[in-house]
Formats: structure tokens, sequence, C-alpha cells
């Protein structure tokens, strides 16, 4: 009965559903919508992968999950809940991260038809737009953000892939505005967050970072001594933290005079901060006993310094067991910021915010609506039957890209697929995938190799990731076995060193023998209408200092940037300083 | 300018090591000055970190060795064109041309807004520690 019932809205098409076998990345709020309507259309397995637990805030939308369910995996959680549904599907359920290329690599992707992206952060959505783009499989990427959401069906090479089109990133403050002159809540929270909470519970501020006497060179002792107090005031404070003992919380008083009353005092003397902001007052406050309060309701001043000791006294004991990061959900951490950020406001006459405002914005709460998931993720299974048509042709005329408007007469709406921006640093490179054994092969090994495949007239250079592993000037590791500076899953980037052939991306895979993917390289394309750096390169290379300006990142830079753009920039032979 | 090498014998690209010349017929001149460049990996889009060490005197040097600079500042001027060269030069621009009106560091911006000639001599004492060899 269910069979005919699929076959009557998808005809021949419910049998290769049958067939099929798809992966579906993260089992959260579009995730328990997507697996349920995947379930529906009887796809043959579902692979369902996700590393997340489950939290209490999850319950109120992820409707696989329940109270007794916290703490637990979100991916064994969910293929266990649907046990119970009437479906025939296989259902493989996966603990673990996407990007972990021990648990999963490449192999372990090429094995699906289809991958339905239910993720919620750009990092994970570029990586696996990058193994759709190795492997060519079909992704299907959605999101919501609020009532707001998308679907959009990526066909690798012939559709415009998920970074074809820049993304916005999340915005960062100015450095001067967050450590001297804050005017709003959200920069004294990012303070309290990013700045202040790894400088006292962090691990990497070490004795290294330390100032010593020799390390200044004057004859001038109290300034020698003023300029060693300011850099190393913060790292003894660290010490505090470190030694605190149970018993006796007086420390977190010296910490709150250092960095609420004498910080501030030295501000207040660079007197140019202040002519056109009203200037911060020193912090007055009595010891009082540790506490923390009822989070709805604002806080005073001398309440916050009694969470701020309570927080900062507690986080001390807990990292004598293990490092100890913020975290929205740990009570500790979020009171610490809580305190923090609003005794730095008090000091600034900026409003303070209660704990429950805080922790949406230190912990980019961005609200989530069930129905939204449910509308994208059944947009996204639905889009999954337009790859099953015979040619790429025809997929791709098919596919739809979905998403919502807040326009009562029409909610929904879907346009075409966009074919692949030619610029896009993901799907313009040419790639593959180099089976090898890492132990057997040094770094000139691959370098031969690849230098008589692609048929390059003089060199390369190879670089994995963000390490530049060879190039012309550079060949200390022409003998290093590659299992020294590689690891399966990195991926390899090859430069022309002559810039004549366009450059290469090589996924490393594991195999036996060398085997590289065959394939004529395009010649590389010549940016004619930028200008040209090396002219002047002489004049600035100074102290007859080696500069090279033209390394892999530059390249990426040229090809995000118009070039007209870029032509302007260039042409301002001055840059203009307009403030520090 | 060159990138920092790995423990593993690889190059970083992602951070950089450079040595910025005093300008010429400046008071920071003979003398050149060690910077790092950190770029982050979403470089171009958001700007590299430049810093001296610690303890660094320049007004607009905050103690860490943090450089201040608008060109830096991803809510300011940065932009994904901007070069690595362009970088470099605006540092050192800035060496000899600091900004009173925004101090990143109390000490030097005090003597360089107060007492010129005692700035000065800091200045001379910091690029003897960071002399060029002599030729």
């Amino acid at each position: 009965m269910y069979d005919s019932y699929l076959s009557r809205i998808f005809g021949d098409q419910a049998d290769k559903f049958r067939e099929s076998k798809v992966l579906m990345v993260g089992a959260g709020g579009i995730g328990c919508e997507l697996l349920k309507d995947l379930l529906l259309m009887n796809y043959g397995e579902i692979h369902i992968l996700d590393l997340d637990t489950i939290d209490l805030s999850n319950l109120n939308r992820q409707f696989l999950f329940r109270q007794k369910d916290i703490k637990q995996s979100k991916a064994l959680t969910a293929q266990k809940a649907v046990e119970s549904f009437n479906h025939n599907s296989k259902l493989v359920a996966h603990h673990g991260n996407i990007m972990d290329t021990n648990m999963f690599p490449l192999s372990f992707f090429k094995q699906f038809n289809i991958i339905f992206n239910a993720l919620d952060n750009l990092e994970a959505r570029f990586y696996v737009n990058k193994i759709a783009l190795f492997t060519k499989i079909p992704l299907i990427e959605s999101g919501t953000s609020g009532l707001k959401g998308q679907v959009q069906p990526i066909y690798p090479y012939q559709t415009e892939c998920f970074a074809c089109i820049p993304k916005e990133q999340p915005k960062s403050f100015p450095v001067c505005t967050i450590r001297s002159t804050p005017s709003k809540p959200i920069h004294c929270i990012t303070w309290a967050k990013n700045f202040l909470f790894p400088q006292l519970f962090g691990e990497d501020a070490s004795e290294q970072d330390k100032l010593k006497p020799q390390d200044v060179d004057s004859d001038n002792k109290a300034e020698i001594e003023a300029l060693l107090k300011e850099s190393n005031e913060l790292l003894d404070l660290k010490a505090l933290v470190m030694n605190a003992v149970p018993e006796d919380d007086s420390y977190v008083y010296k910490i709150i005079a250092k960095i609420f009353k004498d910080d501030i005092e030295r501000l207040l003397l660079i007197e140019t901060l202040w002519t056109t902001r009203e200037k911060p007052t020193p912090l007055e406050f009595e010891e009082t006993k540790a506490q923390t309060f009822d989070g709805q309701r604002l806080w005073t001043a001398a309440e916050n310094v009694a969470v701020f000791v309570d927080s900062t006294h507690k986080i001390a004991q807990r990292l004598k067991t293990g490092p100890v990061d913020f975290d929205k959900d740990d009570e500790d951490t979020l009171d610490f910021v809580v305190s923090a950020a609003n005794l730095r406001s008090h000091v600034f006459h900026i409003p303070l915010k209660t704990k429950f405002e805080i922790k949406q914005i230190a912990g980019n709460i961005i609200p989530a609506v069930a129905t939204t998931n449910a509308i994208m993720a059944g947009f996204s299974a639905l889009s999954s039957i337009h790859a099953f048509y015979n040619t790429v042709e025809e997929k791709v005329k098919h596919s739809k890209m979905v998403y919502d408007s807040n326009q009562p007469a029409r909610f929904v709406n879907s346009s075409g697929l966009a074919p692949r921006n030619n610029r896009c640093p993901a799907c313009s490179v040419t790639r593959g995938i180099i089976t090898l054994d890492l132990s057997q092969l040094t770094v000139n090994d691959i370098r031969e190799a690849i230098i008589a495949k692609y048929g390059y007239s003089d060199d390369i250079g190879i670089a994995d990731g963000s390490r530049l592993l060879y190039d012309y000037d550079f060949d200390d590791n022409l003998e290093t076995s590659l299992d020294k500076v590689c690891a399966y899953g990195d991926v390899l980037f090859i430069t022309d060193a002559d810039e004549e052939l366009d450059s290469l991306e090589l996924f490393i895979d594991r195999g036996d023998a060398l085997e590289l993917p065959a394939f004529t390289l395009p010649k590389a394309v010549k940016n004619t209408d930028t200008p040209e750096d090396e002219d002047d390169e002489d004049d600035f290379a100074l102290e007859g200092e080696v500069i090279d300006l033209d390394g892999p990142k530059r390249k990426a830079e040229d090809e995000k940037e118009p070039a007209a753009k870029k032509r302007k920039l260039d042409a301002s032979a001055e840059i203009e300083i307009v403030e520090l | 300018m060159l990138p920092v090498k790995a423990s593993d014998g690889s190059l970083d690209l992602l951070n950089w090591i450079a040595g910025i010349p005093g300008k010429s017929n400046t008071l920071w001149d003979h003398a050149t000055y060690p910077l790092t460049i950190a770029f982050p990996e979403e470089y171009p889009a958001k700007p590299p970190k430049v810093k001296f060490p610690a303890g660094f005197y320049h007004p607009n040097v905050y103690p860490s060795g943090t450089v201040c600079l608008s060109i830096l500042n991803e809510e300011q001027d940065w932009r994904p064109a901007i070069s690595l060269k362009q970088i470099l030069l605006g540092v050192q621009e800035l060496l000899n041309t600091p900004n009173p009106d925004s101090p990143a560091q109390e000490p030097a911006w005090r003597l360089f807004t107060k007492d010129r000639l005692a700035y000065e001599k800091k200045v001379r004492e910091q690029t003897k520690r960071y002399a060029n060899p002599d030729k």
C-alpha cells in the first residue's frame, strides 16, 4: 500500500529511491525533520551523521528527542527514535565530526548517491561542499534562520556551488574599541568572553610571553618598571588563578582591583581618548559574599562583584582538573562573562544587561523556528528526486533553488539553478584525487610524478593547505618522507612556477600505488588588466631583504577581487593613514 | 620577509616574519624592526594581525606589540585587495608619523605629546637595539 502511494506521487522514480544510499549530515533542527521525510520517501539506506549531543534547549523543535535523551548522541538517538516508524530503510548512525578524515575518509563518501546537508555552521558546509566537488556527488544544501530558510541543490561543476557566492563572515570589532574605548554592551561582552576569559583561564599565555628586564633597553629605572608592569600584570593575575586554593577567594579582589580600577586609571591618563568620549569611572567596591543570583533580573554593581568572585573562584578550582572553555550552557563560565561584562559596562557608563540577555549575545543564539525547519526539510527531501533523471542536463533543468519570503501572497519562491561562477575559489579549480602510500614516497617523488603527468614545463610549488612543502627557492624538504608533512585527507595545492598551467588541487587518499587523476590541465587565465607589481619591487626590497609577495594566498586574493577595484587601490601610491 | 618554518619542516603560509627598515633621515633610520604577520583562515576577507615584539616603544603599538592601523582594521579601511606590500609600507610610514589621537600605549603616547625630546631619546635607544649590522 505504501509503495503504491509512493509510485502514485513519484512514478517510476520511487523504485530508484529504494536502490539508493544517502547521507544526512546533521541531525538537529532540520535533520530531525529531514530524516522523517527521507524515511517517507523510502530511501534504501540512510546514514545519519552528527557530532553533537542533545541539549535541553533542542527539545522544543527537534521532535525525535525527549528529556531522557539529554547529553546523548544526536545521531544515535535519532536512529533509535525512528525505529518504531513504519519504514523499510536501513539506518546507519555515526557519532562523529564530518571533518574527521580518519573516521570519514573520502572512500566513506563515495558510497552515497546523494548528500543532504542539515548543518548549523559555515565551516562544515564549506567542507562538505569541497567533498561533493571531489567526489562529484549531488549535494542538497539547506539552512534556516528564524522565519527565513532556503534549499540549494548543488550539482558539482554544473551549478553554483556553496562557495560560488562569497558568504558574509561574522563581524569582529576593532581591537581599540574592545580594549580601550567600549561604547556598547556588546563591546564589553566581547571583551569579557574573547579577551579576559582566555587571558585568565586560557592555556596559551605562558611564562615565555613575559617581558624581562633585559628585553627593555633604557637607563630610566621607573620607565622600565612601568613598561614591564603593564605587559606582565595580566600574566601575574593568571598565576593568582592557577595557584588558588579552595578555602581562600581573596585573590579575586586583587584581580578586580587591577582590571576595573588600576587599568582604568591608567587609561584615564591618556587624555586625548576622553576629549570626545565620556570618561570611565574606576570601580569602587567592597568585599562581599561570593554568590550568584536570578538571571532574569538586572544585577547591581555590587551583585556583579559577588558573582565575579563566585564564578572566578569556581573556574579556578576546575582548572586543576583540566582546561575550561567558555560555553553558554556552563553556568560558571556564563556567570563570569556576565559579571565581567557588566562591571566593565558600569565603569564605562554603558547600560548593564541581564544574564538572560547576555547568554543570547555571548552564545550567538539564533532563533530557530520549528515550522521553518519542517518546510525547508520537506523541500530538501523533494529536491532529491531531480537527482534521478538520466542526464546531468535534465537534473539541472528540473532542479530549483527554494526560499521563503515574508510576502503573504507568495510565501515560497523558487528559481532555476545558476551556473557555476568562473571565479569561484572552490569549483573553478581543477581538482582530483591522488591515491598513494604516504610512508613510501618523498616530496620529490610526487613532485616529479606531477610534473611528468601534467606536462609542467619547468617546476611547481606544492602546498598542503596553508603549509608550503616545496617551491623553487624552498627545497629543504625534497627528500622528506611524505608521511612527515602530509596526512590522508589533506589537500595539496599545486602551482606552476611559470604560471602557464592552471592551479591544481589534489585530495590525498590512501592507496598502495601512486595514482594521479587523468585530465588535461587548462592554461592559466592571465589577468591582463591587472597591473604588474614586479616593476617597482626593487624599490621595495629594502636592506637586501627577499620579498615574495606572490604566494598562493595572493593568488586567491586576485581571484576574489574585481580587477578594476584592485587597480584603483594600486594606483594610490601613498597609503592614507586615517585613524590608528 | 619569510613564512615561519613549522616543526615538521614545512613553511607556514599563515604566519610570516618580516623586518621593517626605518625610513632614511628619520629617527628610526639605520635599524630593522622585527614584525610578525598572522593571517586568519578567512584572509583576505579578514585582515592579517601585525605585531612588533611585546613592549615595542611606539604610541600606536599596544603593550602586547599589536599594531592598531586603520588599514588592518576590518571595521575601518581593510579591503581584501590591500596587498602585503601596502601593509608593510603602511607600518613603515607609521613609525615616524604616529597618530596621537589613537594611543595604544601610555608611556610612548605621554612622552610623544608632552615631552618630545624625551620621546626621541627613547626611540633612539630602541633604534640602537634593532640597529643594522655595520656594512
